[in-house]
């Protein structure tokens, strides 16, 4: 009986990384339908991101369960309490995502982005994706090393975020309040994605230390 | 054109939201276990290198301990493992055990317990116990409470108070206050044994040791019990030998581990594994054996 108890507890994390293939799919969709005007792909992703959150709440329902009759303790509770967490992240994630393939949907069929700023863009939607698949990677191996390399990867994100800054606040700024509005949401959203990564990494080192990182 | 460097930290956290964003002060409470009332255990009772035997076969080694007065502390571990042997060494129990000697200091105020010169019944008046099965004597309610204080030779001048004051104390006044002359096998399980408990309590102990007080007990009578224990911590010393974890991680303050390991003849001998706050115990303990027993896969 406890063996089932534990076959159940690592089935956990295993959905959990499995959910982090989903986000992964989805910002790398949801970027490319953004630089090229796809409205198919980006309703894909719309759609997808409702499947995850049923996904989430699979999840949270066996965390739940496996609190209220198995009473967990030690790494077990720690490893339930940042899943849930973690499912929490990524149900995030994917909303993120789909705020992206939503900016696609608005302007279809004008692209959203200008040719000449399409480059931060996917910049920014690569490092999103690499984190997430850091983030995924992290929660097979629990290496807390790896888990501390993803807080450099977010340092990135910031860089391209203030690059951004710098295109839009240049004076001869020539693509008016549209695009800008659409690029200051677009840059919030890659940085939250990242953020959230951070967070599950953080979580991680949580589980197998048993101490949380210091907030950054 | 512009040359300022845009920093980010300034940048409302929600696009659009009016004026700078405000500052939020959070004060963030102490992380440490709220029950335990200091750093370090105050050393009321202390064990030093402690070793128990029973004829040759060596129970339990290298025992080192020191309990806080006024604070519960569980001692938990699997069965052999040698954790009620050291709670009878607490009161000189284990006197009663043929065969059984100690080595090892066993130091109540910084007084050697097994100094020759110690009085046994001392010791237990100010050590008191309650045990796995309820016991009451086949007295009635009132004489059961009386009979610690009549045997140690307290004279009090009100007989009548100590054993209400006493009643009061295990939470079990109101219940048996209309029947006092009664039998005490009249009662429920949960009831004889808080009636054990005011037992204990009449003979004014600093001490109270518990071995698996609830394991005989539904869950509503172990609830009450487990609440007189907070309760009763606030005037003595508990010491509980429990194996329900969760009963451990709901009433200590500390906790210590125990498990038994073969030495070089094969004999298994119990030793103390790990002591600390339960809550780091039952949260990130350090080590792996407990951490292996509380989450049930030892061995």
């Amino acid at each position: 009986m406890r063996d089932i108890y534990h076959e159940h507890l690592d089935e956990i994390l295993v959905e959990v990384e499995r959910m982090t293939h989903v986000v992964s799919t989805a910002v790398r969709r949801s970027t490319n339908a953004l630089l090229t005007a796809d409205l198919g792909t980006a309703e894909e992703v719309i759609a997808a991101d409702a499947q995850l959150d049923v996904a989430g709440e699979t999840v949270e329902g066996k965390i739940f369960e496996l609190m209220a009759l198995q009473a967990p303790v030690a790494i077990e509770l720690r490893m339930l309490v940042a899943a849930l967490r973690m499912v929490a992240d990524l149900e995030r994630m994917g909303d993120l995502a789909a705020h992206i393939a939503k900016i696609t949907r608005l302007r279809y069929p004008a692209a959203a982005i200008p040719d000449e700023l399409q480059g931060v863009i996917e910049d920014m939607g690569r490092v999103a994706q690499r984190m997430v698949d850091q983030a995924g990677d992290v929660i097979k191996t629990k290496d807390v090393s790896a888990a501390q390399r993803i807080e450099a990867t977010d340092d990135q994100m910031d860089k391209l975020r203030r690059s951004q800054f710098r295109q839009m606040m240049d004076a001869s700024w020539p693509h008016g309040v549209e695009v800008a509005v659409d690029l200051a949401l677009l840059g919030r959203y890659y940085e939250r994605i990242a953020d959230h990564a951070v967070s599950m990494a953080q979580r991680i080192i949580f589980l197998v230390t048993g101490e949380m990182p210091a907030a950054q | 054109m512009t040359n300022v460097e845009p920093d980010l930290d300034t940048v409302p956290e929600t696009v659009g939201a009016p004026g700078a964003p405000h500052e939020i002060h959070v004060e963030l409470g102490d992380r440490t276990n709220h029950r335990a009332p200091s750093a370090e255990p105050d050393g009321v009772i202390e064990l030093r290198d402690l070793e128990v035997f029973y004829d040759k076969f060596r129970a339990v080694s290298g025992v080192n301990l020191v309990f806080g007065s006024k604070e519960i502390t569980a001692l938990i571990g699997p069965s052999g493992c040698g954790k009620s042997t050291v709670l009878r060494c607490l009161n000189r129990m284990n006197d009663l055990v043929p065969g059984a000697h100690v080595m090892g200091d066993v130091r109540f105020h910084g007084v050697d317990m097994y100094d020759a010169s110690v009085d046994v019944i001392e010791v237990r008046r100010r050590i008191g116990m309650v045990f796995q099965k309820p016991n009451p004597f086949p007295k009635s309610i009132y004489d059961n409470v009386a009979y610690g204080p009549r045997v140690t030779g307290m004279k009090p001048k009100n007989m009548d108070d100590v054993v209400e004051q006493a009643l009061h104390g295990a939470a079990l006044w109101d219940e048996v206050k209309d029947k006092l002359k009664q039998s005490a096998y009249g009662l429920s399980g949960g009831q004889q044994q808080r009636l054990c408990i005011a037992r204990t309590i009449a003979t004014s102990p600093e001490v109270i040791l518990m071995d698996e007080p609830c394991s005989a007990l539904d869950p509503i009578a172990t609830a009450k019990i487990e609440d007189l224990m907070v309760d009763l911590a606030k005037t003595y010393t508990i010491i509980i030998v429990t194996h329900n974890m969760q009963q451990a991680a709901r009433v200590s303050y500390r906790t210590a581990f125990f498990t038994a390991a073969a030495d070089e003849h094969g004999q298994r001998t119990g030793r103390l594994v790990e002591f600390d706050s339960t809550s780091k115990i039952f949260g990130n303990p350090s080590d792996k054996r407990t951490e292996a027993y509380i989450t049930g896969r030892f061995g």
